[in-house]
Parts: structure tokens; C-alpha cells; sequence
């Protein structure tokens, strides 16, 4: 049997294990793990006993419940019960997975693709049977062709959108040093803050604003509250949270992740809160009008805006995200650096 | 202030016991020692501790990635202010409850392990 090194499990084994290991644990509980090693039987058994509470832990960690909550509204309105209750684990789960990096553009440019040809699909599907539909619809050859080339400059779109995202992460990585003096990091910190506070007011009047013009363009009433309530919390989450003088470098790097952590759940949520009245519009017009009206070509055009929004907010949070957890690695490994 | 659970009385006494040497191995292996006869998974250590950080209870970092481990890294704990003084508070309570126990049932006294 082939073995990863002298005392270690089988390289398969090994893999195994990785693979159901959450990122943000796996480097220590892995690591443990083979620090124990005695037999491959041992370890199997031990990463068995282990795996699944730290998949749980990690799920309880990562979970945001307003995003969750959300998230769930959301397919339940687009998808329908059955849809949710498929959707609603393999989103927790998800969340235990949570990446530590930013995703390579390579995969990102895939997805792009994916995308854009599933759109290119669905129209090429339609154009097949174009004459029942086009008798019904009244569209012609002219516009089926200017859809095509409109499919077709998705995926150059698509690209470039995720390009622009990837190039705006590599410039803004601070605090890339293995090692700092804990003034500079609490300088660091400070800033950090700053920001939050500053950007949180910033966005907690412009969904106040969204909520009253809500009010009183007669938007749903659910929506309305939402706003309100986001544009609250954040008035709430806005308050100074001052560092005790006598912290150490150790909390201080504890408290920066802890918070790191925490503003990445609430920008994955007001994310999803920002885009949620133009899903809710385009489902809505896509379920009442278009479909019982017999107008396929405009709810082929409402699929993929809805589409094409989700993936620009799953683009979005996971970039800020990955990031996000680039620096969290950071100050994990990050060591003082004593004044001489 | 946090009131702890048993188990994280448990933990958290490991961490302070084991100083600098504090990361998954040896915090487990404290645990099934400061809890013997029970047995206690690695998993429930691993979710303590990460429940205990969020709280602040502790603060982890990782350190240099060593052969023995394959090349991986141990992550650290160390206990907090606030850490310090919950399980301060919970050996108050263990010390009212010892007392109160060995007053009404006697033949509690305590012995060190040899």
C-alpha cells in the first residue's frame, strides 16, 4: 500500500479525509490527525469520530441565519416548498465549506462560460420550436437573430465582469506581512474599523431611503420592513467597538479575524438585500405575466437577468469573501515583531 | 460574563494547564485525563474550542508547519482576560458546591492523584 510519508496514512486515505475536512479547519484538525497516526484502521476511525462535529462546527461559524433566511425566501417564492427544502441544507452545508481563498479566475471563467452557454441553450431550445411560439409571441427571424448575438456577447461579458472583480481584489490586500509590531497592527485595526463604521452608516441611510421611496411607490410590504429592519441593524452594528488598552498582540490579531469574520456575514447578506426587489420584480413579472401571457421570448430574457444576477452577487461575495478569508490566513500566521 | 459549561470548564482548565504547548493533541489528550473516566471525542474538543473563540473565551494562531504533522500547522490557544475569569468564577462554584456536598453527605475528602 502506497503512504503519503513514513509514519503517515495512505496517501488515498490522506485525500479522503481532506476532502471532507472543511477548509478553514483543515490545516490543524489534518494535521492532528496525523500526529496520531498509528494504523490506517486507527485513522479512519478517528477522522470518522472527528470529521462530522467539525463539519457541524464550522457549519455554525460560518452560517449567517438573516442571509439563510434570505436566501430561503427567495427559492421559496422563485421554486416553490419541495425546491427550499432541497436548497435550504446543501446552502448550509455549503456555508461549512466555506473557501479560504479567492477562487482561481480560471474556474471563475468557467463559470462565466457555463452560464452564458446555458443562456445560448435555452434560446437555441426555443428557436427550435420558434413556430408555435413566434405565431403567439409575434417575434421574427430578425429579433431570434439579434438574441443570438446578444447570448453570444454574454460570455465576453460575463468574463470581463470577473475579471474587473479579480483585478480590484489583488489591489486591495493590506497587511501582507508575516510580521508586525502590535502598534502597527492595531493601527491597522483602527483603520479597519473606521472604514466598517463609516461604510455601514453610508449604507444604513441608503436603505432607509430605499425603504421609505418602498413605502411609498407601494412595494411590498415584507420588502418595505426588510429594508427598514437591515437599515436598523446596521445603525445598530455601527457602534464603536473600542479596543481595552491592556490587549496583547495575540487578542488583538483574535479580536481583528473575529470581526473580519463578522463584517463578511453582513456584507453577504446586504449583498443579497440589495438585489432582492429586482429578483422579486422579474420573478414576479416573469410567473404572472409573460408566462400565462404566452410571451416565452420576454421570459426567456427575465431567466437569464435572474441569472445573471445571481451569479453577479455569488460572484461578489465570493471574491469579498475569499479575500476576506486570505486575510484572516494572514493574521493567523502573522508573529509580532518586537521593537529592538 | 459568559457562565461556561461542564465541558468547557474542561477545556478551558486543559488550555490553562498545558501553557504554550495548547493546540488539538495535547488539549484532547488533557481533556480525557482531566475527565477520566469518560471518554471524550476529538470532534467535541475541536467545536468547544471553536464555540469558546467566538465568545473570546480563547484566541488561536497557527504556527510553523512541522514534518511530524505531514507539513501541516498546529493551531494554538492561549485563554483570554474573559476566559480567565469565567473559569475563575466556575471553580467558585465547584468550590461552594464541593463544600456544601462534603458538609451533608461527608467522606468527600480530597486527595491528590499519586
Amino acid at each position: 500500500m502506497e503512504t503519503a510519508g513514513v509514519n503517515g496514512p495512505p496517501e488515498w486515505l490522506e485525500r479522503v479525509v481532506l476532502a471532507a475536512i472543511p477548509p478553514a479547519a483543515r490545516e490543524s484538525v489534518a494535521g492532528d490527525l496525523w500526529e496520531t497516526y498509528r494504523t490506517p484502521d486507527q485513522y479512519a476511525v478517528e477522522a470518522l469520530h472527528t470529521v462530522p462535529l467539525v463539519i457541524v462546527s464550522q457549519m455554525r461559524r460560518n452560517l449567517s441565519l438573516p442571509t439563510l433566511m434570505l436566501q430561503g425566501a427567495l427559492i421559496f417564492i422563485c421554486l416553490g416548498g419541495p425546491a427550499t427544502l432541497i436548497l435550504l441544507p446543501v446552502l448550509m452545508l455549503r456555508s461549512a465549506y466555506q473557501p479560504t481563498a479567492r477562487p482561481c479566475p480560471a474556474r471563475v471563467f468557467r463559470e462565466a462560460i457555463l452560464l452564458s452557454s446555458g443562456a445560448m441553450a435555452l434560446l437555441f431550445l426555443l428557436m427550435s420550436t420558434r413556430f408555435p411560439f413566434a405565431a403567439r409571441s409575434g417575434v421574427d427571424h430578425a429579433t431570434w437573430l439579434s438574441l443570438f448575438l446578444l447570448g453570444l456577447l454574454l460570455s465576453p461579458f460575463l468574463c470581463m465582469l470577473r475579471a474587473g472583480l479579480i483585478m480590484q481584489g489583488d489591489r486591495c490586500m493590506p497587511l501582507a506581512a508575516d510580521e508586525l509590531p502590535k502598534d502597527e497592527l492595531a493601527r491597522g485595526y483602527s483603520a479597519f474599523l473606521q472604514g466598517v463604521l463609516c461604510r455601514n452608516l453610508l449604507e444604513a441611510m441608503a436603505l432607509a431611503a430605499m425603504a421609505v421611496s418602498g413605502f411609498f411607490f407601494g412595494w411590498n410590504t415584507a420588502l418595505v420592513g426588510l429594508f427598514a429592519l437591515g437599515a436598523f441593524y446596521l445603525l445598530l452594528d455601527a457602534a464603536p467597538r473600542a479596543l481595552p488598552a491592556t490587549s496583547d498582540f495575540t487578542s488583538l490579531r483574535a479580536r481583528y479575524r473575529q470581526e473580519l469574520g463578522h463584517q463578511q456575514q453582513l456584507r453577504h447578506f446586504l449583498r443579497w438585500l440589495w438585489f432582492t426587489p429586482v429578483l422579486v420584480a422579474l420573478h414576479a413579472r416573469l410567473a404572472q405575466d409573460e408566462l400565462a401571457a404566452g410571451q416565452p421570448l420576454r421570459a426567456v430574457l427575465d431567466c437569464v437577468a435572474c441569472a445573471v444576477l445571481c451569479f453577479l452577487v455569488a460572484a461578489l461575495n465570493r471574491e469579498h469573501g475569499g479575500r476576506t478569508q486570505e486575510q484572516i490566513g494572514l493574521l493567523d500566521r502573522m508573529r509580532e515583531r518586537l521593537s529592538p | 460574563m459568559e457562565s461556561l459549561g461542564q465541558f468547557e470548564q474542561i477545556v478551558l482548565t486543559a488550555i490553562l494547564a498545558l501553557d504554550d504547548n495548547a493546540y488539538g493533541v495535547t488539549i484532547h489528550a488533557k481533556v480525557e485525563e482531566l475527565s477520566h473516566p469518560k471518554k471524550a471525542a476529538r470532534g467535541a474538543v475541536y467545536a468547544t474550542l471553536d464555540r469558546m473563540e467566538d465568545k473570546g473565551l480563547i484566541s488561536s494562531w497557527l504556527s510553523e508547519p512541522t514534518k511530524e504533522r505531514g507539513g501541516r500547522s498546529r493551531r494554538h490557544y492561549r485563554i483570554e482576560k474573559s476566559g480567565e475569569k469565567a473559569l475563575r468564577e466556575s471553580a467558585r462554584t465547584a468550590q461552594r458546591l464541593f463544600e456544601t456536598i462534603a458538609q451533608n453527605l461527608g467522606g468527600l475528602a480530597w486527595k491528590p492523584r499519586g
